[in-house]
């Protein structure tokens, strides 16, 4: 459903529902909605952080408590005014989240689990807190004697809108988030942060922005909660009880949505509201804990999730991937000038010299073989180049500029790309935006932009048949085209393969040499490092050969191979 | 004593050996050679139990092991020596080493073959109690090849011991190897190396993308140009 | 203050199933305390019907708990359940024991009336609850017999090789499956002892289980996952930084050591 679409239907449902106290039904009704209302402002603002960027936070009960205690304390203790005490309790919320988030989000190891156990000890801080100072004390606060303002009708009903209003404030931003830049690199930090990172994705700021507004409206909704009961313990609204809940149904809806946490927040409380009375509510909360371990254990995807995979296009069976649109004639190249050059390049690891004075170059449109035997050096010279270690000594020239010491997510916006040896997708975003992911944060683009460059490099690897496909139901070949687009993505002057030939059937490696060139004839000059000697043969201009981190061949491909130091490196001296 | 008969073993949908059949007579010693990326790791792993075979069948003393759950295959008289080493690094050397010996028949050796292990590297003697982590490389190989004899095997799978390791190591190491062979052990040996392989083998196969492309005695495969084009592509 | 140390007992007894889970197999079991206060209910149940000395409901509910900690870690092997998702699952299995307890005991507080709990030892100039020393013996007992079964048991290095290199371990003949149901049993076993001390020296109700979670995760963190002595000397510290803390200013603040402590802890050493 197009972003129009649903924000009509949300203006739409908003309107309905804000009418529905004029229709005079029993109390009842307005407080069932208003608990909906409740539920899905907190479910909703739990599921910005937790579900989209997959930092499961078991606090949330710390910053609705704080939105509930602001407004508490202000109006009891300070006279304020109930309306302008719910953007206070949505800041202080908004800010007690901001610092704890500046501070974990610094530190690297702190993912899922540390993250959950962390929050909840916010919880309990918090309460401890108030419940040892004047905020609370003890024995509570009463708000009952706070003038609520009476805009449109009962003081009941001024609570039901403002609970409507902060509802649909929630799903708003749900859906705004969800259909951003920042939406895409939320989710692509849940699947794969690090790589998201190399990306370009700005991971920290993205998380501390989201954070602080789930703790803004869990604040909002606090502080008019308050109102709505008029009598707040410590020991109800620190309740651990409620940040599970919130979880629970956000969950149960599918957290990688945005309309997940709101369907999961009205099936939970319709359920609740039909088993009421006695005995039956502390069974409820049985069924309820049942009901959240049957999901998370079934239903990774929510209630959104099954009924999207119903409506959904059957995923053909894989198309071949035919020979796409043919690469209009290269304009001419300049003769063979050096694109990168290593000079003397060394790296050792504990002990082991695994490069011992590497000098190369690599000429612009050209597509150079790196081999070697095993232990030879390859692939940390591919990870020296990328900057993913660190050069002990030497220099690493990239068209005339030092990249010796640059950070790994700056080369890559200097115009050099890397694939993996085992493709590493973000397993639940679409093939397409797998794509547009690295064109929008390596390139600098919009979202839509993106996701039209993406196609098009989708249409250049022929994978454009599969572009709402996941990455999981890719073959082989398929995924590691889909690594390819994504390193074409962002447009890069050199690609450095590792290995993508390995794991491939003859037939399906053929079209990958057929590919290979390709991007070779668009522009791009290509380092691989292979193993498997015909297809070196067949496709390098000029071969490179490590042994024992050095360079001791290079040339054309079929000289190379019958040097005799070369053939000494690989099989000894027995066969030179 | 071996046989390994048309086996197929992938990951995931990427096929890494088909069509594979070898075998290793008791007290011989094997080796598989072949370029990286041939499937050699995958081959020692489907074997030694810890990567299911799509297709074929692998018989220990013509009993069939994909009958025999993953952790009782200790017990039939196979140990692994992994690729990388794979030691638990907290724990000490020695800890290590008992782990060998888990299996209940062999447990009863323990103090035996714990001694014939300390006289074989006299220096993790030595480093009994260091972090198996701490270690250098070549140690590493050494606890690694100790732990597998601890559980008394009478098939030792060995996977490219030579990784990683200095060349004086290296000679080390398969001298070592080569002694626990004239002890009596069947050794499986899959190596890069063709030098060191060759000099210790009985037999050769030589592994290329999944497949045994040339097999015989090193004597019989010396020169031969398959092995080349397998290293080095076509001629 | 020495009854403080002693609290220190209690916290480890709670927290010993789930360091060896946590560590030894990566299952949260958040479910741990609710299983505590199950067994701390039974306790109070048996004895007070069948008028038993409490230490013998022992004889019934640790192999029960056994079983049942079987039970758990056989449907998580099943479902595949990974470290994350089990933290969610044992909060779901929390909610559903609360409410089972709720159900049958009512939010009513208890009280185990015990010998236990009425008589005090005279040690040197101070007055020590029975209920507390004994907490606090069976603690150093358990978390010291535990340390050297990991450490010099056989199986003990087994579990450990396993939470290392689960494959390797396998491949030497540790039959991991068994040994992962051995230390689930445990687990639950563990809880049901600390269940029994609760019942000794606590008041029981349903909302109880949440006011430990917070001081035992930090005891367990802090002393290093899969560790019990280190869980010991931790839990110790942490009950006597609260005793301190309540001699010092009003009780009410006590909770925020452990709490601060473990924030802290997460910070700095995100690796556990």
């Amino acid at each position: 459903m197009s972003t129009r679409l649903s924000t009509l239907g949300l203006v739409v449902a908003a309107l309905v529902l804000a009418l529905v106290p004029a229709l005079k039904l029993p109390a009842f009704y307005e407080s069932f909605l208003y608990l909906v209302f409740f539920w899905i402002s907190l479910a909703t603002s739990w599921n910005i952080l937790s579900g989209y960027a997959g930092y499961f936070s078991f606090g949330h009960a710390a910053f609705f408590g704080a939105g509930v205690y602001t407004t508490a304390t202000l109006t009891t203790a300070f006279n304020v005014p109930f309306l302008l005490s719910l953007p206070a309790a949505g800041l202080v919320a908004a800010l007690l989240g901001s610092v704890i988030a500046a501070v974990v989000f610094r530190v690297r190891g702190v993912r899922g689990e540390l993250f959950g156990l962390l929050t909840l000890a916010v919880t309990f801080v918090l309460s401890t807190i108030a419940l040892n100072t004047r905020l609370d004390g003890g024995p509570g606060v009463f708000l009952a004697a706070v003038p609520v303002p009476t805009l449109l009708g009962a003081p009941a009903t001024t609570l039901y809108h403002l609970a409507l209003a902060v509802a649909f404030l929630a799903m708003f931003a749900a859906l705004a988030i969800y259909r951003s830049r920042w939406g895409m690199g939320l989710f692509a930090i849940r699947d794969d942060e690090d790589v998201a990172e190399v990306l370009g994705v700005p991971t920290y700021r993205y998380k501390l922005v989201a954070f602080a507004l789930s703790c803004f409206i869990a604040g909002l909704i606090g502080g008019i909660h308050a109102m709505f009961v008029t009598y707040v313990t410590v020991a109800e609204i620190f309740a651990v009880g409620l940040a599970v809940d919130a979880i629970m149904m956000a969950a149960l809806g599918g957290t990688r949505f945005w309309y997940g946490p709101a369907l999961g927040a009205v099936i939970i409380t319709t359920l609740t509201q039909s088993l009421t009375g006695g005995e039956s509510a502390v069974l409820n909360r049985a069924l309820i804990g049942a009901v959240l371990i049957a999901v998370i254990v079934f239903l990774p995807n929510g209630v959104a999730g099954g009924l999207q995979r119903r409506f959904r296009r059957a995923a053909h069976a894989s198309v071949s991937i035919v020979a796409a649109i043919e690469a209009p004639p290269s304009p001419a190249r300049e003769a063979s000038a050096p694109l990168l050059g290593c000079v003397d390049v060394k790296k050792a690891f504990r002990g082991l010299q695994a490069l011992a004075g590497v000098t190369l170059e690599v000429r612009a449109g050209e597509i150079l073989g790196l081999i070697g035997p095993n232990g030879s050096g390859k692939s940390t010279l591919i990870n020296v180049v990328s900057g993913y270690y660190r050069v002990d000594g030497g220099r690493i020239v990239l068209d005339g500029r030092d990249i010796a010491r640059v950070r790994a997510h700056r080369i890559a916006g200097l115009g050099l790309a890397r694939t993996y040896q085992i493709p590493r997708s973000f397993h639940r975003l679409s093939v397409l935006d797998n794509v547009a992911l690295a064109a929008m944060f390596g390139g600098d683009h919009g979202r839509a932009a993106g996701r039209s460059l993406a196609r098009s490099w989708l249409a250049f690897t022929g994978l454009e048949a599969r572009a709402d496909a996941l990455p999981g139901e890719l073959n082989l070949l398929e995924r590691k085209f889909l690594d390819l687009a994504r390193a074409l993505a962002s447009e890069p002057r050199l690609v450095l393969l590792d290995e993508v030939l390995s794991g491939l059937t003859p037939a399906q490696m053929t079209d990958a040499l057929r590919l290979v060139r390709r991007i070779r004839d668009r522009g791009t000059t290509v380092v691989f490092v292979e193993h498997i000697m015909r297809a070196v043969l067949d496709l390098a201009d000029r071969v490179v050969v490590l042994s024992g981190g050095q360079v001791i061949a290079e040339g054309l491909p079929r000289q190379v191979m019958r040097d005799p130091d070369v053939v000494r490196a690989y099989l000894g001296k027995a066969y030179a | 004593m071996l046989e390994v008969e048309r086996l197929e073993v992938a990951h995931g949908d990427a096929v890494a050996v088909w069509d594979v059949s070898l075998s290793v007579r008791p007290r011989e010693l094997v080796t598989v050679v072949g370029p990286n990326g041939a499937g050699k790791t995958t081959l020692i792993d489907a074997i030694a139990g810890l990567l299911p075979p799509r297709a074929g069948t692998i018989r220990l003393d013509g009993r069939d092991l994909a009958s025999v759950p993953p952790h009782e295959l200790c017990g039939q008289g196979i140990a692994l020596v992994p690729e990388g080493r794979r030691l638990f690094p907290t724990m000490t050397v020695e800890e290590n080493l008992e782990i060998g010996c888990y299996a209940p028949a062999a447990r009863r050796r323990r103090a035996q073959s714990l001694e014939r292990v300390y006289a074989m590297f006299p220096v993790l003697r030595e480093r009994r109690r260091a972090a198996a982590g701490a270690l250098s490389g070549g140690q590493q190989q050494m606890v690694a090849i100790g732990r597998a004899l601890m559980a008394m095997p009478r098939l030792l799978l060995l996977d490219e011991p030579s990784l990683g390791l200095a060349p004086a190591i290296v000679d080390q190491v398969f001298e070592v190897v080569a002694g626990i062979h004239a002890d009596g052990v069947a050794v499986l040996l899959v190596e890069q190396n063709i030098v060191q392989a060759f000099a210790i083998a009985a037999r050769a196969y030589v592994l290329e993308q999944g497949r045994i492309v040339a097999e015989g005695t090193p004597s019989e495969l010396a020169r031969d140009a398959r092995i080349r084009e397998a290293y080095l592509g076509q001629q | 203050m020495l009854a403080g140390l002693f609290t220190g007992g209690l916290y480890a007894l709670l927290g010993l199933g789930l360091s060896l889970t946590w560590g030894l197999l990566r299952v949260i079991n958040l479910a741990n305390f609710a299983l505590a206060f199950l067994g701390a209910y039974l306790t109070y149940q048996l004895a007070t019907a069948l008028g038993l000395d409490p230490m013998l409901t022992l004889v019934v509910i640790v192999p029960a708990f056994f079983l049942v900690g079987i039970v758990l870690e056989e449907g998580f092997l099943r479902l595949r359940i990974d470290e994350l998702t089990s933290l969610i699952v044992t909060f779901g299995l929390t909610v559903i024991l609360e409410s089972l307890i709720q159900w049958i005991w009512t939010a009513d507080f208890r009280r185990l009336e015990s010998p236990y709990a009425r008589v005090s030892l005279r040690l040197g100039p101070l007055f020590v609850g029975l209920g507390g020393l004994l907490a606090f013996v069976a603690a150093a007992l358990l978390t010291l017999a535990t340390w050297a079964w990991l450490r010099w048991s056989y199986l003990g290095k087994a579990a450990r090789a396993s939470a290392q290199d689960g494959p390797m371990a396998g491949a030497f003949g540790v039959n991991r499956r068994r040994l992962a149901l051995l230390l689930a049993g445990l687990s639950s076993a563990y809880a049901a002892v600390a269940g029994l001390f609760i019942a000794l020296n606590h008041t029981l109700a349903p909302s109880q289980i949440y006011s430990w979670i917070g001081v035992v995760f930090a005891a367990v963190i802090i002393g290093r996952l899969g560790n019990a002595l280190g869980l010991l000397a931790a839990s110790v510290f942490i009950a006597a930084s609260e005793a301190l803390t309540m001699a010092v200013t009003a009780p009410g603040w006590a909770p925020l050591v452990s709490f601060t402590l473990l924030i802290v802890i997460l910070l700095l050493r995100p690796e556990l």
